[in-house]
């Protein structure tokens, strides 16, 4: 999408302001951690989180990062780890995600029953998002 | 545990791993990878009459992985 030139922020600029949000997301995350997977609240939290953040990622407000023009041949790296993930991915969902095959969401869930791993996974979910929208 | 699940438990890792790996590599002076960030910056640009399908798409697809993550 293209930017209005006072709006797109230049790589040695941002640091700040890059930075400054997370400490909101500190508190967001703890309170996320709060609710379990599956009730009513979480499911609330998430919408009204993500929604905030599609919203903001997709308003033109918000000053962006410069993009490359092209990207280097090295890019074909990155089907690596992606091309990984995704046959595993396809290959336990064919097998239905089980214990024998299981999916990455359904190795997570233990993880994500805590409330320290839960707190960090809205953390990183919202940091991640930040960094999106400001792509 | 199984086999199987061994398997793909090692699996993730490795795709895991590998990602790292290349992210560090892309950070080096010079390299001809580029970061993650700045792939998704150029996916993320794509337009499709005027509706920034790409934009969408990625942050659609991350909206989707915190509610099934955390939400489900």
């Amino acid at each position: 999408m293209e930017q209005p030139e006072d709006l797109v922020a230049e790589r040695s600029s941002p640091w700040l302001s890059r930075y400054l949000v997370l400490p909101v997301f500190v508190p967001l995350s703890l309170l996320g951690g709060l609710f379990p997977s599956f009730s009513l609240e979480a499911n609330l939290y998430v919408l009204l989180l993500g929604g905030a953040m599609l919203t903001a990622g997709l308003s033109s407000r918000l000053p962006r990062l410069t993009a490359p023009a092209v990207l280097p041949p090295g890019v074909v790296w990155w089907l690596v780890p992606i091309g990984i993930f995704v046959i595993f991915e396809v290959i336990t969902y064919a097998f239905g995600s089980t214990h024998d095959f299981p999916t990455l969401s359904l190795l997570a869930d233990p993880l994500l029953d805590g409330y320290l791993m839960r707190s960090l996974g809205y953390f990183g979910w919202l940091t991640i998002f930040w960094g999106m929208v400001r792509r | 545990m199984s086999i199987t699940r061994l398997a793909v438990i090692s699996g993730f890792l490795a795709a895991i791993i590998a990602a790292v790996v290349i992210e560090a590599l892309a950070r080096r002076p010079q390299s001809r990878i580029p970061r993650f960030g700045e792939v998704a910056a150029v996916v993320m640009r794509y337009d499709l009459a005027g509706i920034p399908v790409g934009r969408l798409a990625l942050l659609g697809f991350w909206f989707w992985c915190g509610w099934h993550f955390l939400a489900r």
